[in-house]
């Protein structure tokens, strides 16, 4: 599934607050590619989920870069191949990165099939019905088409994360990212939602995970990144950072969470 | 004192107090109109990263917040539109304009401050993940602030709202000081006509509960349907 093509690269970013007293980034360098299945790791605080939400500037990095097919979004301006200056439209970038979050925030007064079809026809322009059996296909796969019509009060968490998928998923984004979904479930429900996010995997879809879940990130991340202190202190394959840990920070950690 | 003969003299004349009703029910409801525009705009300006915006709005609801509204509608008519002939026309045959549009303006002006407090309020209730979601599916600012937040600050705040519009109908009388003929413009008619105020008072009174109470119910009706996303 990995190219090798880029589609992020994250360039010496940092995250500063009170004037660079708090480093919730600190000169973080990473590259996602095409396929990914990037699951990022460390104790909380550390710096995994402002990492993710700047790749979407739902944070807007204190210094460095963030490229996206190239184009650094954390410009205000960009030059079209034509050499031409415009002005770089984040929304457009934004639709092409689904996000996740760990409170799911679906709109709770629209009904699911709304809340899934809103950004489709509002932000896209689709059609109404295009839009809503678009989203009755994608609610079948996730076993949740009886549910089109109810509201997101009637769902039960994992419902609830699973639709949010499906919602980021109508805007058919190129890389899914996930903030800790499954953290604020109830444990028996945190496997249909991991299931889920196994089967996007399978399909190829471009992923960045900060997750407590070591076991998804053994079993499906392709890549597993250790933050710390806002550091990224390790990187490498699954086997590689659970069987063979060198970071010091790293093996205290496992110790503590496997 | 009240007696049925008064009562019977004062409904010779009902046809004022029914004028009444008209004009105050079309004051109302335009300066609900107005007011409520305005306080989108101020509640928005407020809430801006705009200071230039945050600060002018800050001080316009401040200072209409901190003046009687008597002060403020006889400063509408006799200073803000005093240099400008208004065309003098009547409104359903009977309403003057020139007296009517600043008790519009000055009512609206002022319901505009109170009620963008309470849309402000509304807004800065809803969490702040709805927005994160809006804009990470790819919304703008403005189509988060109209499809997602505003529906749901609006909801939360409806019985505030609700509790404005009744205000307003309450507060309109206010402006019978400039010549509006609605409902206590027509009491003062009828004093004049027929010598006595207890009783035309007293009609008055049992018009504006009859305004009131209904508008508030009406309210209460939408407030139970906008609430659908609420049960289970």
């Amino acid at each position: 599934m990995v190219t090798g093509d880029r589609l992020i690269q994250v360039q010496h970013v940092k995250k500063h607050y009170n004037h660079g007293a708090i480093k919730a980034l600190d000169d973080v360098s990473v590259d996602i590619n095409k396929g990914d299945v990037m699951v990022v790791i460390g104790p909380s605080g550390s710096g995994k989920s402002t990492l993710l939400r700047s790749l979407n500037l739902l944070e807007e990095p204190t210094e460095g870069s963030i490229l996206f097919d190239g184009v650094d979004i954390t410009q205000k301006y960009t030059v079209t191949p034509e050499g031409k200056k415009v002005k770089l439209d984040i929304n457009i970038h934004r639709q092409k990165m689904g996000m996740v979050f760990q409170h799911f925030n679906l709109f709770p007064h629209k009904t699911i099939l709304q809340n899934m079809t809103i950004a489709p026809i509002k932000v896209k322009g689709m059609d109404k019905a295009q839009a809503e059996e678009k989203a009755r296909a994608l609610l079948a796969r996730v076993g949740l088409e009886d549910r089109a019509d109810a509201y997101p009060i009637q769902l039960s968490g994992g419902q609830k994360q699973r639709i949010a998928i499906v919602r980021a998923l109508m805007m058919e984004p190129e890389v899914m990212l996930f903030d800790e979904p499954t953290s604020a479930l109830d444990p028996e429900m945190v496997g249909e939602v991991l299931e889920v996010m196994k089967e996007l995997a399978a399909s190829g879809m471009t992923m960045v995970v900060v997750t407590h879940e070591m076991g998804f990130a053994r079993e499906v991340g392709n890549r597993v990144l250790f933050m710390a202190d806002g550091r990224l202190l390790e990187e490498g394959p699954p086997q590689q950072i659970f069987g063979n840990p060198q970071n010091p920070r790293l093996q205290d950690f496992l110790s503590k969470v496997l | 004192m009240l007696s049925i003969s008064g009562f019977q003299k004062a409904f010779e004349y009902i046809d004022l107090i029914k004028q009444g009703m008209i004009c105050t029910l079309s004051l109302s409801a335009l300066t609900v109109l107005f007011g409520f525009i305005l306080a989108l705009v101020l509640a928005i300006c407020r809430l801006s990263n705009f200071k230039a915006a945050k600060f002018l709005a800050t001080v316009y609801v401040e200072v209409i917040r901190a003046t009687p509204l008597l002060v403020q509608l006889f400063i509408v008519y006799n200073i803000l539109l005093a240099g400008i002939s208004l065309p003098k026309f009547r409104l359903f045959g009977f309403i003057r304009f020139e007296r009517f549009l600043p008790g519009v303006i000055a009512l609206s002006l002022n319901s505009g401050a109170y009620l963008s407090e309470i849309i402000r309020s509304g807004i800065q209730s809803i969490d702040g993940g709805q927005t994160e979601a809006a804009r990470s599916l790819g919304m703008t600012q403005w189509q988060n602030m109209q499809l997602i937040v505003l529906p749901q600050a609006i909801k939360n705040v409806l019985p505030a709202i609700a509790n404005e519009f009744v205000t307003i109908i309450k507060e309109s009388s206010i402006c019978y000081t400039i010549g509006v003929q609605e409902i206590m413009y027509g009491v003062n008619s009828i004093k004049g006509a027929t010598f006595s105020i207890g009783e035309p008072l007293i009609i008055a009174a049992v018009v504006y509960f009859c305004l009131t109470f209904p508008t508030s119910k009406i309210i209460a009706y939408f407030e139970r349907r906008m609430s659908r996303g609420d049960r289970r």
